[in-house]
């Protein structure tokens, strides 16, 4: 992406839900947003979201630009799509979080590497690029030892009464893990999509 | 009439026969009245109204049928120049009470003694044709709703007579460079088209435009007001249609919000002129503003300043909004909003705005520094927001009504006349009951509207129209639109409540209308709306008069003027009909011909009072006619039942009981007397405005007169009851029953 975002020695920016509107994918429809707050109430972590969609769309209209890109409302969306689905204005909800988090990281306001969806995400990422299918077994073990054993046996234990429940109804299988028959096609499918997105992006409309 | 002929029909229909003895009622009618008296099984039937046909054609010329209540089957029981009297034995009697019991029989035959009395006292009235009247409706005011309201008049055939204090019509609307979407998908901002009709009144022949003159003074009453015109000209008008519009509220005022402090803070008018004149500028450096923020209810809503809200300033704002990107694409465009309220079909407008990138931000102003930085306090955020870089700041200011002429000083009156204007004109002082003694009434800080009255009416009451609220003339906005408490006078456009163009054309059209139907009621003598087709007149005999001038001030319309003598005289066509100077006068020396105080006085009497040791109470209940007796009707088309020892007598308005009644009532042996009225106060329902309010007065001073008569002041009571209240109104009547139950029977009983 070429386009940066307005930076502003000033807390408040005027000038930043304009350029939200001009350059965030969906941004235009923003505009519409009427504050139900429907995509809040719908989101399955709107409770552990600091701020969630609703107050981050009147943030960007207050130009609260700092606040928005440093919220975690941007990294807790788990991408459910509720909220699209059920926004009464059409706006594009999830879609506009995904790309302020990706200006956030784009703009320093947020190590990426740090966060723990970076780090869940890069054993999704290895899952399907080995297997052609997500493991949960193998994701979550990725995603626990990735800071180290100690941590990782710590995190796991933590975890021993879920993992003893699935056992118990026979829903944590032994064994290898499925895989996709044609992974060379698969791989091929990623190696374009990567193609695209390293491209730079096209204007604002 | 010359001598009255008076037949009695009685009805056994719809389950009367089989709840009371109609040979019981029969006897009544025969043996205690000496009438002649015919029962029929479906009276509103061919065959019934046949039998009453051919006894007319004998020479019969009054009627009373007692049958259902006189709100059903009016138009079966309507026969030519002869009076018809109703007792309602179906609804209230036997629909509302159990079959066959002594207590019904006894209220059935109560109440057709009732009517057989009224019968007897009353007379049908003639109509009165009264000289010459002139079919001009007078509209005051050129602006759009006057301009309107002059053309829907003029395309109806009655001529018109337009008056404009400018030299110009179209008033503010001709400053309008768009207006707001009228036509479907009512999504943009349309053409202004005031100009259009301008062409259309100046060239329509029969408008006759008076420009650059006001009116001087008005008298007379609905079809013969008249005027005399500033020119020193002057004109006799069947109605007036007052369309004099408002006037932006004084922005000068609005110095916390930045204005006169910055040349950059403008109001919403000031910014409607730039709009029409195609240049957008900062006044302090000349350039296109980047940033623009839109103030809404600034100085509305507001205890200091406007107390309401104009209704058109957010869709005003959001119509510049959208004017203002069309014109400059890149200007940033903000809305600070408390609420935003597009009544109409105006949401589809605030969607494009919204659509158009246009942010809407909820919340309060908290204050503006000279540098327009701009501190709201986020609804949504729920924390003050520093808006910086703010370059323009819109006010949306609202509307002032203009009920009077601020040009002119208003004419001296001393304290005394303020007082009583004051009553009549300012809805929130006190309702003044003439005579009575009370405590003084204590003027409110704004007595009256600034400025002189635009029709200086020269009525008994005060030259100024009354006013609702605000100073808007209004008399009831929901159930008498565009009528003043004056009649014949009506208020259209912005004048009558703040409203935009497409509004105020629809209005002026209703307010055309209005006028017609003034101009054709008094031409044939009848009353105005709600008493419509009434041919019945107040008469005063002057003999017994003591020139008191209760009726004069109580009149709700300020029908009644003074002759230079003191003497009461009545202006027929003003008059409602609603009888608050006949409540009014303490002798008894008013009077209609079909409705007087000596007929309810004997229809209180002809009730068989029980004596004490039939443990049977009488509770007289006198009955506003517009809401509290229907509901009483729908009691017993509920088949609830109510008390069978109230006995009921409807009246015009609560305002037309006379406090003599009640004396009369108690002395009689009445254990109880119960108002039953329409609600009275700031949101009244009365349907003479005043009337309950007068009533509720009066009988706060009832006690005395209960005193000196050694009874309880329990045993007089008033209920406010709306049309939609018959379920629980048995409940309120019981209580009152209860009431008289525990202080025991009236002592006068017997005597």
């Amino acid at each position: 992406m070429t386009y940066i975002s307005p930076r502003s020695t000033r807390k408040y920016d005027l000038s930043f839900a304009r350029w939200v509107h001009r350059h965030i994918n969906g941004g235009d429809r923003l505009a519409m947003c009427m504050q139900c707050g429907v995509c809040s109430g719908s989101c399955p972590l709107g409770t552990t979201m600091d701020n969630g969609p609703r107050k981050t769309f009147m943030m960007i209209r207050a130009g609260m630009k700092d606040d928005v890109l440093q919220s975690d409302t941007l990294w807790n969306c788990v991408s459910c799509y509720n909220c699209v689905v059920r926004c009464p204005r059409d706006v594009p909800v999830a879609y506009i979080l995904h790309e302020l988090a990706t200006v956030a990281v784009r703009e320093g306001y947020v190590q990426a590497k740090r966060s723990a969806t970076n780090k869940f995400v890069k054993g999704f990422t290895w899952s399907y690029k080995t297997f052609g299918r997500t493991d949960e077994r193998l994701v979550s073990m990725f995603y626990y030892f990735q800071d180290g054993l100690a941590s990782g046996f710590k995190k796991l234990l933590a975890f021993r009464h879920i993992a003893l429940g699935f056992l118990k109804v026979g829903r944590l299988p032994f064994g290898m893990p499925h895989s996709l028959r044609h992974r060379r096609e698969l791989r091929k499918i990623l190696a374009a999509a990567a193609a695209i997105e390293a491209q730079p992006a096209k204007g604002g409309r | 009439m010359s001598t009255r002929n008076t037949g009695v029909y009685l009805c056994s229909g719809c389950g009367i026969g089989n709840a009371v003895s109609m040979d019981g009622l029969k006897n009544v009618v025969e043996s205690e009245f000496k009438k002649s008296c015919k029962i029929h099984e479906y009276l509103c039937g061919d065959e019934g109204l046949d039998l009453i046909r051919s006894d007319i054609v004998e020479g019969m010329n009054q009627i009373v049928i007692a049958a259902c209540s006189p709100r059903a089957m009016a138009d079966r029981f309507r026969f030519n120049s002869v009076q018809v009297i109703r007792a309602n034995l179906r609804e209230q009697v036997v629909w509302s009470h159990p079959e066959k019991t002594e207590d019904t029989q006894m209220m059935a035959e109560d109440n057709l003694r009732m009517a057989v009395t009224e019968a007897g006292k009353s007379t049908a009235p003639e109509p009165q044709f009264d000289g010459e009247h002139s079919e001009v409706i007078m509209v005051v005011g050129g602006g759009h709703s006057g301009l309107t309201a002059a053309y829907e008049s003029a395309r109806t055939g009655y001529d018109v007579l337009l008056v404009e204090r400018a030299l110009q019509l179209g008033g503010m609307a001709r400053k309008w460079s768009k207006r707001m979407p009228i036509h479907p998908p009512y999504q943009n901002p349309q053409p202004n088209t005031v100009a259009n009709l301008i062409e259309a009144v100046k060239n329509h022949p029969r408008i006759t435009v008076k420009m650059g003159s006001t009116v001087a003074k008005t008298s007379g009453m609905p079809g013969k007001f008249s005027v005399d015109f500033s020119d020193g000209s002057s004109h006799t008008v069947g109605a007036v249609v007052l369309a004099t519009g408002w006037r932006p509220y004084d922005a000068g005022r609005l110095k916390h919000l930045g204005y006169g402090v910055s040349p950059d803070v403008v109001t919403n008018v000031e910014l409607e002129g730039m709009l029409a004149e195609g240049r957008i500028a900062r006044s302090s450096d000349g350039n296109v503003p980047e940033v623009v923020v839109f103030i809404q209810c600034a100085g509305s809503r507001d205890s200091d300043h406007l107390p309401y809200c104009s209704s058109v300033c957010c869709g005003v704002s959001i119509k510049q909004a959208l004017q203002l990107r069309e014109a400059h694409p890149d200007v940033m465009i903000y809305i600070i909003y408390e609420e935003l309220r597009t009544p109409g079909v105006a949401e589809e407008f605030y969607r494009t705005c919204q659509r158009a990138g246009v942010i809407f931000m909820k919340g309060k102003v908290q204050k503006i520094s000279s540098s327009l930085e701009i501190t709201v306090n986020d609804a949504f955020l729920q924390e003050e927001i520093p808006l910086q870089g703010v370059e323009m700041i819109v006010l949306a200011i609202g509307m002032v009504p203009n009920s009077t002429n601020v040009e002119i000083e208003s004419q001296f009156l001393d304290e005394e006349k303020l007082k009583l204007l004051s009553s009549d004109v300012n809805h929130y002082a006190p309702i003044k009951v003439a005579g009575a003694a009370t405590e003084p009434i204590t003027l409110s800080a704004d007595p009256l509207p600034k400025g002189e009255s635009i029709l200086n009416l020269q009525y008994r009451q005060g030259p100024h129209l009354p006013m609702l609220a605000h100073g808007f003339p209004d008399s009831h906005y929901i159930c008498f639109p565009y009528e003043t408490r004056r009649s014949g006078i009506y208020v259209a456009g912005p004048v009558r409540r703040p409203m935009d163009m497409g509004e105020s054309a629809e209005d002026a059209t209703g307010a055309a209308m209005k006028a017609i139907q003034a101009i054709r009621t008094a031409a044939r003598g009848f009353a105005l709306h709600p008493r419509a087709g009434d041919l019945s007149i107040p008469r005063i005999n002057l003999n017994p008069c003591t020139k008191c001038r209760r009726c004069t001030v109580e009149c709700p319309f300020g029908a009644i003027d003074e002759t230079e003598q003191g003497f009461p005289s009545v202006n027929v066509t003003r008059c409602r009909r609603c009888g608050t100077c006949m409540g009014a006068c303490p002798v008894r020396t008013i009077s209609f011909t079909n409705y007087t105080i000596d007929m309810l006085g004997s229809m209180i009497k002809a009730v068989h009072i029980p004596d004490e040791m039939e443990e049977k109470p009488r509770i007289l209940a006198l009955v506003c006619e517009n809401d509290a007796y229907p509901a009483l009707d729908m009691v017993g088309i509920a088949r609830l039942s109510f008390s069978a020892y109230v006995r009921i007598i409807p009246v015009r308005c609560l305002g037309s009981v006379n406090l003599l009644l009640v004396s009369d009532a108690l002395s009689a042996g009445y254990d109880g007397v119960m108002f039953m009225g329409c609600k009275s106060g700031d949101d009244y329902q009365c349907h003479f405005m005043k009337g309950s309010g007068i009533a509720q007065e009066r009988l706060s001073k009832v006690g005395e007169t209960l005193k000196s008569m050694a009874l309880e002041s329990e045993r007089v009571t008033m209920a406010e009851v709306s049309i939609a209240d018959s379920a629980t109104l048995p409940k309120v009547i019981q209580n009152f029953v209860e009431v008289l139950e525990s202080v025991g029977p009236n002592p006068f009983k017997g005597f």
